[in-house]
């Protein structure tokens, strides 16, 4: 499974740290996954788990990135089935935007959609509240799953589905939410979950090479020079 | 030669800035995307990241005027090749409250869309999301707005 194997990831490194021995029995236990589709909440469960533990020093920096990310309160052990109701301590969220979000997963889960990742996405990002990725069988299925999901949403005259003659990755803005359908390969060269999750942190991110001025660049001197 | 050139003119123009003393900053007009227009890739993709002995350029956009403003799809010349790419930010100003940008950015994309490269570094316009077109894939791989 594509998401645990990077959360797998993920979490060895935290326990490379040799910070969280006292902890491997809790991530140990969050390591079993039954079903598919019981995932996806995986990734969020565990990261709640970590950061609502106390925190020793030299990772608390890297856990209060992780931690930013979810607007719920570190004290809290989510219930493995409400994902989306995780971050609901802050009632200010009316329940019309919660049953539309309940709404969407429900209807991909109802859709055989692969690896359902919701993120909630913080505050400071100023694009969306969730973002979701999903995974299809066949690029029909994720054409069905697409054109189902605006179908329930009718009402709304901005969704339209971007990517329609692209096979592997289509995507719907709704605003507050917005859906991705991709291939598993596709899903994989680009890795959406990762950087939604750990924004700067991510590797590819930081995997691109610094770009510096070169010493005798002068700005806007190229103007009128003609080759 | 050029070099000569180039540094005279940033020479010169920081001599005249010291003697007069504007109360203003002052830079050359700059014009939107068109023909010719020598652009800087902004994502990881390898095509736009190995260096070559000329810049990309812009040689065709697919618009109804040959302009190109941000989320215009142009077709760049790059490494002997072509390729698509969108535009994401330029050096001229567009709406006032929409952010303008020091180099003229793009992003390569393929024919059906999905943008070559997985990430891109450089902040993208929040505008963008109100366009209409595809340009929710490259919200998707950016890591900062603006």
């Amino acid at each position: 499974m594509y998401v645990l194997h990077c959360s797998r990831q993920f979490v060895s490194q935290i326990l490379s740290h040799n910070v969280l021995r006292g902890y491997t029995g809790v991530v140990r236990g969050a390591c079993l996954i039954s079903k598919a589709r019981r995932s996806t909440t995986f990734l969020y469960r565990r990261y709640t788990c970590l950061a609502s533990q106390q925190m020793h020093p030299h990772l608390s920096a890297f856990y209060n990135g992780i931690r930013r990310y979810y607007s719920d309160s570190p004290g809290k052990l989510l219930a493995q089935q409400d994902e989306y109701e995780m971050q609901s301590d802050s009632s200010q969220r009316n329940p019309q935007e919660d049953f539309n979000i309940s709404v969407l997963v429900s209807l991909l889960r109802q859709e055989n959609a692969a690896d359902i990742c919701v993120i909630k996405v913080p505050e400071d990002i100023k694009y969306t509240d969730y973002f979701i990725v999903v995974s299809g069988s066949s690029s029909r299925h994720l054409r069905a799953m697409a054109l189902y999901a605006i179908k329930v949403k009718d009402g709304d005259p901005h969704a339209n589905i971007e990517g329609k003659d692209a096979e592997d990755w289509m995507c719907i803005d709704f605003g507050r939410m917005v859906v991705h359908f991709m291939l598993p390969e596709t899903r994989e060269v680009y890795e959406l979950e990762k950087l939604w999750t750990l924004r700067s942190l991510d590797e590819q991110l930081s995997s691109i090479p610094v770009e510096t001025l070169p010493e005798d660049f002068i700005y806007g001197a190229d103007v009128n020079v003609t080759k | 030669m050029a070099l000569i050139s180039r540094s005279c003119s940033g020479f010169l123009a920081q001599l005249s800035s010291l003697t007069h003393h504007k109360a203003f900053s002052v830079s050359t007009a700059a014009a939107a995307i068109q023909k010719m227009t020598r652009v800087r890739v902004v994502d990881n993709s390898p095509l736009g990241s190995t260096p070559w002995h000329r810049s990309p350029r812009v040689i065709h956009v697919y618009t109804k005027n040959g302009v190109g403003k941000v989320g215009d799809r142009v077709l760049l010349a790059i490494k002997g090749g072509k390729k698509k790419a969108l535009i994401v930010g330029h050096k001229m100003p567009g709406e006032r409250m929409n952010p303008r940008f020091d180099s003229n950015n793009v992003v390569l994309i393929e024919d059906n869309g999905n943008p070559t490269g997985t990430r891109i570094k450089v902040p993208l316009p929040t505008h963008l999301r109100k366009m209409e077109g595809d340009y929710s894939k490259l919200l998707a791989i950016a890591s900062r707005f603006v």
